[in-house]
């Protein structure tokens, strides 16, 4: 066994790039090695390949050659053309194998060495890795994520030369940039782990994350609190340092007057800071930042992390101060200066359309009291109207991640009823799959006409996204559209899809055929997010349901779906398929369910259609009462009937109006279950269903 | 750590960098937004010849003005800019070096490299690099430039910018911008905060909007007219100086989101020509101080 041990120093690698490269090496090295450790600081890629077989185990090779014709002259000997091929492959005659039509050699080619292989294959992985974003150095020769400083490459102890990007390999590193900058000579993997710990460096991830949270942990404690959970901060603090350290520093208490959204922010995602918070979850004036050392004796990094704070503080509290000279309301002029879209036009216009967009889906899906009392024409308008103010406000301009969130605040220090200020500040939810939906059903219609008016206006004029381009993202619009429209609970908007799409294609004047093409575009939406939600649903199952109408209320569809999943287990669903699939295709073109009972001869049909009446108006009663399970099973009852029917009875007779009778009878019959779904699209394997 | 003041950290740079081979250049004497603007980085990055240079840049941003009342926004700061062509492999010890050189125990400080490219949309110029913490305030912006005018640069150039400001507040622990000493007694509030407030009240309230966009058209015009001439460095001048009456005309709330692109664009054209034939003017030369680093 032999064990191989690399490290790549660099200068400082932008944190969020870290993760996706060990992963891209991970798979890279894994052909090499079954065990690999990969681990990364800010300006250093290690990997350790602790069990290497010596060398790679012999093999055969088949090697083809020339066609037999060409290869053996009449009499049978070699031509010139196979001791050609024999030659290049450094091989004899002996070695050609029977092979068809063809000549091959087959011959065993002895396993490389393993430091072979790492010196051939190391320099490619490394030095090919894609990075988001390049850059070069120096002459400008080559392009990698930052400048290489030195490599080491150490096979058994021993240094195993290879060269990268220009820069050849040795055995030494250098320790932490500013705390022990000398160079280390290491041997083996263990050694150099050790050493560069002395050097003020630590080499494994999980041990530098380990520290700061146990370090936060006691610096929040001692003033009385807890540090707040937020995954994003630790990931980036981890590859920021190479000898982790976390201070605890504070801002002035009068800034805690300002809305926490914006104090969070400032710390989050502005200074990659962490805030303290009390046991009641409220905020503290302390705050938590990384440092890459141990420690701050002499509180430097408390007093300039402070200072920092404090500055951007001070900036957010003129904002606000600023802001709140003007109401939201007065700011709707200023939407006509803020441009929407080159065609869409300004905001003030966009702002419109929201509204009467708004007030239509409110008068399909009426709302709840809650919305209805409240003064101007109701809540639900109000905040449609004052949604997108906050857009000319200085605070969001400087914080553009705090849009919504900043006019609710503002709507709420104005003293709008909470259906209005939550509205306005959950509009643009929800952004993501697992984001949560606004609070209120206002907050949900407003999303609604904010996310549809997008969607009807940019596929209006013809951008709408291609393959992998989204730029305005309609996706994203689209899916937060079908997330609301799912929900059933005391927010729920009941409007169906095509009356919401209608409703913005009407506001936007637009053609019919942008009317085609939203709605081609939310199908896939709605399959996608179905397919990908935690319904567990299957492809087949949400196909058959959608074929028999998606652009109602999307909850009925999770419910067709639902059964249709129930019933699809169930003894006796291939029955029912079977006579969906025998009456569709016999019935194709056919669209009359009218009977004319004088035209029924034999006492099968007859009985079928008076068993078919009952058993349509029994499925129709279900549907309407929405027991789609139960419906599809009285559809599945009547399959022994069918079947007599089928065997007893010849549909496709010469009287026209005889076979026409008897397709309208099938029809009726078939589109009973065809409300709830097309069970033809489900895929069955038939072995797997036990005969009843 | 001695009293650091505005002006000895200057000087302090300024020895440093001219100890390390760095040409001390002095401020271009036209309004900039940065020392970026300067031909003595934007034009001397371009092409093969060898360049290293150092120099303050008063930079004028006037949207960024505050009237004198904001303790760390100003709508006028100085720069100390340093560029080295091509990046020396250490060129990251050298800047900890510098900031040794100004009296920083880096033992007792937390330095990061942090992640901030840099883009520069009016003059067709990007760079891939870091802003710099110390104890967790950026003081220095650090740039390896990779295009400049529309051109792919090689060898590449480092450019590293001091907050001059930002850094004597925090050596000095001063909290506001105008109580930090810039020399010889004289404190930065005292020499600036006249000039804060009217350039303040001038960009925002006073500056006469269609004089600027009249400016800005006769500016681009001459610029043409040098560039028809193959008069590169003027018309680089009038560039600027088209970029200037941008800042103004910006700040003034003049420009809406519509014209703000296309006028950048008529900027960076600009820019793009300039870089063009400041190239093929060096070449016409025959790359002299190339040949002067050989000999």
């Amino acid at each position: 066994m032999a064990e191989y041990f690399f490290e790549l120093l660099t200068e400082e690698i932008p944190a969020w790039m870290h993760d996706a490269a060990q992963n891209t090496l991970r798979e890279k090295l894994s052909p090499i090695s079954d065990t690999v450790t990969i681990t990364t600081t800010p300006r250093r890629i290690i990997f350790f390949l602790p069990q290497l077989a010596d060398k790679e185990p012999d093999r055969e090779q088949e090697v083809k050659g020339p066609p037999k014709k060409a290869a053996y002259d009449a009499s049978g000997n070699p031509t010139q053309a196979l001791s050609g091929f024999l030659k290049k492959n450094n091989a004899t005659i002996d070695d050609v194998i029977d092979a068809g039509d063809y000549v091959m050699i087959r011959r065993k080619v002895a396993g490389r060495a393993i430091g072979d292989i790492l010196q051939e294959r190391v320099p490619d992985i490394v030095g090919s890795l894609r990075w988001p974003k390049m850059m070069r150095w120096g002459t400008g020769e080559h392009s990698y994520i930052r400048p290489i400083h030195s490599i080491v490459s150490v096979l058994d102890g021993a240094h195993l030369p290879i060269t990268i990007l220009g820069v050849a390999s040795g055995m030494t590193t250098v320790g932490h940039r500013t705390l022990a900058p000398h160079s280390i000579k290491v041997t083996s993997y263990n050694d150099y782990v050790h050493a560069l710990e002395e050097a003020r460096v630590i080499v494994d991830i999980t041990r530098r994350r380990h520290v700061m949270a146990e370090r936060a942990r006691v610096l929040a404690n001692q003033v009385g609190g807890t540090p707040a959970m937020d995954a994003s901060i630790w990931v980036q603090w981890q590859y920021l340092t190479e000898y982790p350290g976390l201070v605890r520093a504070e801002f002035r208490r009068d800034y805690l007057a300002l809305p926490e959204e914006v104090l969070v922010t400032v710390m989050r995602v502005h200074q990659k800071q962490l805030p303290i918070r009390n046991a009641d979850n409220s905020l503290t004036n302390y705050f938590l930042a990384v440092l890459d050392n141990d420690g701050d004796p002499e509180g430097n990094a408390a007093y300039g992390n402070s200072f920092v704070t404090n500055a951007r503080f001070a900036d957010a509290q003129f904002f606000f101060e600023t802001d709140r000279k003007k109401k939201l309301e007065e700011r709707l002029p200023q939407l006509e200066h803020l441009q929407f879209q080159e065609k869409l036009g300004n905001y003030r216009e966009k702002t419109d359309r929201i509204v009467a967009i708004a007030q239509a889906i409110l008068n399909v899906a009426p709302p709840p009291p809650a919305a209805r009392t409240a003064e101007g024409g109701g809540a639900t308008v109000t905040a449609a109207q004052l949604c997108k103010t906050d857009l000319v406000t200085e605070m969001v301009k400087e914080f553009t991640d705090l849009q919504g969130k900043i006019g609710g605040i503002y709507a709420r220090a104005e003293r709008y009823p909470d259906e209005v200020w939550q509205a306005i500040y959950d509009h643009y939810l929800p952004q993501n799959a697992d984001d949560p939906l606004p609070r209120t059903q206002s907050g949900a219609v407003v999303s609604l006409a904010d996310k549809i008016d997008n969607v009807a206006g940019f596929f209006k004029i013809g951008l709408k996204p291609t393959g992998s381009k989204d730029p305005f993202a309609l996706r994203r619009a689209a899916q937060g559209i079908v997330q609301i429209l799912l929900n059933r609970d005391k927010r729920q908007v009941p409007i169906a899809v095509s009356d919401l799409i209608d409703i913005a294609l009407k506001t936007h004047a637009a053609p019919a055929s942008a009317g085609e093409s939203i709605r081609e575009f939310f199908a896939e939406r709605v399959q996608t997010i179905l397919e990908t939600s935690a319904y567990g649903f299957a492809y087949d199952e949400i196909q058959a349901a959608m074929a028999a109408g998606w652009q109602g209320l999307l909850p009925d569809l999770v419910d067709r779906i639902t059964a249709l999943k129930a019933v699809r287990n169930e003894s006796n669903f291939l029955s029912l398929l079977d006579s969906a699939k025998r009456i569709e295709n016999i019935t194709e073109g056919h669209d009359s369910t009218t009977i004319d009972a004088s035209k029924l001869e034999n006492e099968t049909e007859k009985r079928l259609n008076e068993l078919a009446g009952v058993v349509a108006s029994q499925v129709d009663e279900l549907i309407a009462g929405r027991h789609y399970r139960d419906a599809l099973q009285s559809f599945a009852a009547l399959a022994p009937e069918l079947e007599t029917f089928f065997r007893d009875v010849m549909v496709m007779v010469d009287d026209e109006a005889v076979r026409k009778n008897r397709m309208s009878l099938l029809r009726k019959i078939g589109s009973a279950a065809g409300k709830i779904a097309d069970v033809t699209k489900i895929v069955v394997a038939r072995a797997d269903y036990k005969k009843p | 750590m001695s009293r650091v003041t505005f002006q000895s950290l200057i000087l302090t740079l300024q020895r440093f960098w001219a100890d390390r081979g760095c040409m001390i250049e002095t401020p271009l004497d036209l309004e900039v937004g940065a020392g970026t603007m300067h031909p003595a980085t934007f034009l001397r990055v371009l092409g093969p010849e060898p360049w290293s240079v150092a120099y303050v840049q008063p930079s004028r941003r006037p949207a960024d003005g505050r009237y004198g009342n904001n303790p760390f926004r100003l709508g006028k700061h100085y720069q100390f800019q340093v560029v080295l062509k091509p990046s020396p492999l250490d060129v990251q010890d050298l800047y900890l070096d510098s900031l040794r050189a100004i009296g920083l125990d880096l033992t007792k400080h937390d330095i990061r490299f942090e992640e901030d490219n840099w883009e520069a949309p009016t003059l067709g110029a990007w760079g891939v690099g870091w802003q710099i913490l110390l104890d967790g305030m950026e003081i220095t912006q650090f740039t390896y430039f990779q295009q400049a005018g529309g051109i792919d640069l090689a060898p590449m150039s480092a450019e590293i910018t001091y907050g001059l400001e930002r850094l004597t507040m925090f050596l000095s622990r001063q909290s506001s911008v105008y109580d930090i000493e810039w020399g010889a007694g004289f404190n930065y509030g005292g020499v600036r905060s006249q000039d804060e407030y009217e350039s303040s009240k001038y960009a925002f309230e006073i500056a006469d909007i269609d004089l600027y966009w009249k400016l800005f058209d006769s500016y681009e015009h001459e610029a043409k007219h040098c560039l028809d001439e193959k008069l590169v460095l003027p018309a680089y001048e009038f560039t600027l100086k088209c970029s200037n009456a941008f800042n103004v005309l910006d700040a003034r709330g003049a420009i809406s989101v519509t014209e703000r692109v296309a006028v950048m664009k008529r900027v960076r054209d600009l820019a793009i020509e300039c870089a063009r034939q400041f190239l093929a003017a060096r070449e016409a030369l025959g790359f002299p101080l190339l040949r002067a680093s050989n000999g």
